[in-house]
């Protein structure tokens, strides 16, 4: 079979046969050169920190500290200070680290998944994606580490990590509990790696600049992180073979931890929770909620640095059309459940999805309903998802949506188990309210110090999708 | 899908205008003759005594997956339109010319209904005849599990739903098609925008219409037997399929020498990729659905395996082996070879797998379809029997009857896209 033939024919031929015209949307506007794209990114982190950044720092810092004294006093009284109680023994610890964790999905999703799929328009967006996937990693860790109340018992064996406790008893290796430890640190330290290797260029432009502004400090310090990058076809070559494979590995931890963390659930015999389809409406729901928050972080962030011309309106298009996809396929899993809930006629499955509905948290499952199935139908308009602020807005919804699905999941199933003299009803304590809130802080605060420190735009692959960098010399 | 692709050079490829004379249809009437004489063989299956289900149980199997071919085909054209994607468009239209099957894989399926309706109605679904006696001694009709479910398994419902999805995917593929054609006529981008419009709301209404499919014609055969994962496995088989079907199709236009100067190493390299994509997908949907069920060790879901794997005296049966053979021959056979970037573009090699890819998803359909056949103590029939030479013949029967429809919408239009916003990045799809 021939490789790519172009023959000789000649343009009388194209006029001929005079194919449909629809160009393609540029990736970036207005013509811009790579000097401009260097000067634009780097200037983020060479100017002078401005005034609303300290700001967003300072209150980030304040609310991170909600976190701080949540756990802290969760720690030093132990895990009654939580809302916790019979029969809802898993409420608000495993709801926000499976928001958490389901967040950091898009981050990887995009860098890996659609740089498999040569989808060249994430690159304006694949550093900030995967900043977020860390920062959300980190906060999703810290639920189960300090759930355990005594933290310091986290890390000792027999809790959670594989190793016998004094008593010589070791973790359950059939609990799919003890499968998150292995799956969410691995995708944590290759998520980390992931990120890492694609800053390299970058942090080297940034030694290179600060060298010729004078600044050897920080010249050294973006130095030693760049690793004596010099941009050699050598350098490139392995570069691009490490991104390559450290997609394919990223690429399954995407999968593989949304799954193992549906398993917490599906594995058990809990109506509501024991049901085939969780997998993959784990996985999809977890890019769905990962998307929004891609968008609700970059829409501000484009606005406030004016990179219209990097993050273009197409680049957002792209991002709500696969939030609608994520969403139409988390309201297919939800349809299913409710079928196979009738279909398999066990009444204990089907007494679950009714008083999911119309029980006492029905409210929590129509808010669910409302923000994770009616709002990204919005998305199907080209005038909304071209509207920023109506998109910012229902970004917001599907987060606070994502949240609900995990309480909806948890906490009615819990409440209404198989014993009705069990039954309970759970409200947070003012301890859980702010151990997640504080959250939020948490994870501020390491996105703000990425803004003032990183490339936030990555921006040697932004070149290489730009008409200069085009081999066949189509740049106008 | 992937567009990634050069941008739009100033030469054409010579094979385009000549768009090569529609030859291959000259081989519809043999496709029609194949198709004709396996579905003869199947029906003098109904002269063995005893064998009319097991005829029309093969006959579902045969109409089963040529329909999850030609689903995989339209979903497979809309997720195209959809994306924009470059790359695909000629394979595109092969896909547009399977898709034409639609009507005629319903004329195959009425005979299942017609059956159903005037014989004693559990030919092949048990739920069809309230008379028909379960494992245990009890009727279907005494069946309290029954009883809630019977607003769905009856054969009026039945027999709409099923309509009903015919006739959609008869509709949405009808459309796609005529704005595609037209838009070889006119070169008119208008039609672009109207096939992407259509995909938008049809890969949602496919999505539903596929697993309502599902659920009623192979699920509902154990109808006791329940899973929420059930419609995405079906997805995963018609993408399969449709992908090596369109591989096996490109590979023949190109070796006659219809798409030569079309048809290059990159194409085959992302057809090549899909597969192994979805080869993993089925792997995820089929291993997820066994270990959950495994797992939570809940009688009213393990039996369904249970039947798969052991006989009521305790002795294993020819399905566990057959569910075995699926671990690797649907999953890791393929799999490995697709790793390879030689195995994916090399025309000799690449076909083979996707012809085994095809023969494994009819394997799957088999081993989901056909234990409803049961001997006198309740077991399934063995998977090596007579049955097998039904299935065989089915299977064939049907494929011809697609591959003629195909070759007859072959002739009634051009070879590939020729006035598609992005055939010059098709034709030129590189590394």
């Amino acid at each position: 079979m021939s490789q790519v033939q172009t023959s000789v024919a000649t343009q009388a031929i194209l006029d001929e046969v005079k194919p449909a015209v629809l160009p393609r949307p540029v990736l970036v506007e207005n013509n811009r050169s790579h000097a401009w794209i260097t000067d634009k990114v780097c200037g983020v982190i060479e100017g002078k920190t401005p005034l609303w950044w300290w700001i967003c720092f300072a209150v980030a810092s304040a609310v991170a500290s909600c976190s701080v004294i949540g756990f802290a006093y969760l720690v030093s009284t132990g895990v009654g200070v939580w809302g916790h109680a019979n029969p809802v023994n898993w409420a608000w610890d495993i709801i926000n680290f499976v928001f958490w964790v389901g967040i950091a999905h898009a981050g990887t999703l995009i860098s890996a998944i659609l740089c498999l799929a040569r989808q060249n328009w994430r690159t304006s967006i694949n550093r900030t994606a995967e900043a977020m996937t860390i920062f959300s990693v980190a906060c999703a860790g810290l639920f189960p580490a300090l759930h355990v109340g005594r933290v310091w018992l986290a890390v000792l064996p027999g809790y959670l990590f594989p190793a016998p406790n004094a008593n010589g008893i070791w973790p359950n290796f059939r609990s799919a509990l003890e499968w998150d430890v292995f799956a969410v640190s691995t995708y944590g330290s290759v998520s980390v790696l992931f990120w890492y290797v694609g800053l390299i260029p970058d942090l080297g432009t940034l030694r290179d600049r600060f060298f010729k502004r004078g600044d050897k400090i920080r010249s050294a310090i973006y130095g030693f992180f760049a690793m004596g990058w010099r941009g050699s076809n050598r350098h490139w070559v392995n570069h691009e073979m490490a991104y390559l494979l450290l997609a394919g590995i990223s690429t399954l931890m995407v999968v593989s931890v949304c799954t193992i963390v549906s398993f917490d659930f599906a594995t058990s015999l809990i109506p509501g929770w024991h049901t085939t389809i969780f997998p993959p409406y784990f996985v999809s729901g977890a890019i769905y909620s990962g998307f929004a928050m891609v968008l609700t972080l970059l829409l501000p962030m484009r606005a406030i640095f004016k990179f219209e011309d990097l993050i273009t309106a197409y680049h957002i298009d792209c991002l709500c059309k696969i939030t609608l996809v994520m969403g139409t396929l988390v309201g297919y899993a939800y349809l299913m459940e409710f079928v196979i809930a009738w279909y398999g006629a066990n009444p204990n499955e089907g007494f679950t999805f009714v008083n999911r509905t119309f029980g006492l948290y029905s409210w929590a499952y129509w808010i669910m309903f409302t923000c994770n199935v009616v709002t990204p139908q919005f998305l199907w308009f080209k005038k909304v998802r071209a509207n920023f602020a109506w998109v910012f807005i229902l970004t917001i919804f599907i987060n606070i949506g994502m949240w609900f699905e995990r309480f909806v999941i948890i906490v009615t199933s819990l409440a209404r188990d198989f014993l009705p003299s069990s039954w309970g009803y759970y409200s947070p304590s003012i301890v859980e309210i702010l151990t997640f809130f504080g959250t939020f802080g948490v994870f501020s605060v390491l996105f703000l110090l990425f803004i003032r420190l990183l490339p936030i735009i990555p921006m040697a692959e932004v070149k290489s999708v730009t008409p200069q960098a085009d081999v066949h010399g189509k740049h106008s | 899908m992937s567009t990634h692709a050069a941008p739009a050079p100033t030469v054409l490829p010579a094979a385009i205008p000549a768009a090569p004379a529609p030859a291959p249809q000259a081989n519809a009437g043999k496709a029609l003759g194949i198709g004709l004489a396996g579905l003869a063989l199947t029906a003098l299956g109904l002269l063995v005594p005893g064998n009319a289900s097991a005829v029309a149980v093969a006959w579902l199997v045969g109409v089963v997956f040529w329909t999850a071919v030609a689903i995989g085909m339209l979903m497979l054209v809309m997720i195209h339109h959809l994306t924009d994607a470059g790359w695909s468009v000629v394979l595109r239209r092969q896909f547009e010319h399977g898709i034409s099957g639609f009507k005629w894989l319903l004329l195959l399926f009425i005979p299942l209904l017609v059956a159903s309706w005037l014989g004693a109605g559990d030919i092949v679904w048990p739920w069809g005849n309230l008379n028909h006696v379960m494992h245990g001694g009890h009727t279907v009709g005494h069946d309290p599990l029954y009883e809630k479910k019977s607003a769905l398994l009856n054969l009026r419902t039945f027999s709409i739903v099923s309509v009903a999805v015919f006739a959609f995917w008869i509709w949405i593929s009808a459309r796609l098609r005529k704005a595609s054609f037209a838009q070889d006529l006119d070169g008119d981008a208008k039609w672009s925008a109207m096939n992407h419009g259509t995909s938008a709301s049809g890969i949602t209404l496919t999505a539903l219409t596929l697993t309502a499919g599902a659920l009623c014609w192979i699920m509902s055969l154990e109808y006791h037997w329940g899973s929420t994962i059930y419609g995405m496995w079906f997805f995963s088989d018609c993408i399969r399929g449709a992908l090596s079907v369109g591989l096996l199709v490109q590979l023949w236009l190109y070796n006659r020498g219809d798409l030569k100067g079309i048809l290059n190493k990159k194409h085959l390299h992302s057809i090549g990729m899909f597969m192994h994509a979805f080869t993993a997908f089925w792997a995820y949907v089929a291993f997820c659905q066994y270990l959950l069920i495994w797992s939570a060790d809940i009688p009213e879901e393990t039996f369904w395996y249970n039947l798969r794997e052991l006989n009521h005296d305790g002795s294993t049966n020819q399905w566990w082996y057959v569910g075995l053979g699926l671990v690797f021959f649907n999953f890791l056979v393929p799999f490995l070879l697709l790793l390879s970037y030689k195995h994916k573009i090399t025309p000799a090699k690449v076909a083979p797998i996707a012809a085994w890819i095809l023969g494994t998803v009819v394997l799957d359909l088999v081993y989901n379809i056909v234990p409803v056949l049961k001997d006198a103590h309740g077991d399934p029939q063995p998977f090596l029997s007579l049955n097998l030479v039904w299935i065989v013949t089915a299977v064939i029967g049907v494929g011809g009857v697609f591959a003629w429809s195909y070759l007859k919408s072959f002739a009634s239009t051009k070879l590939i896209p020729i006035r598609d916003p992005r055939i010059v990045e098709c034709i030129t799809y590189h590394e």
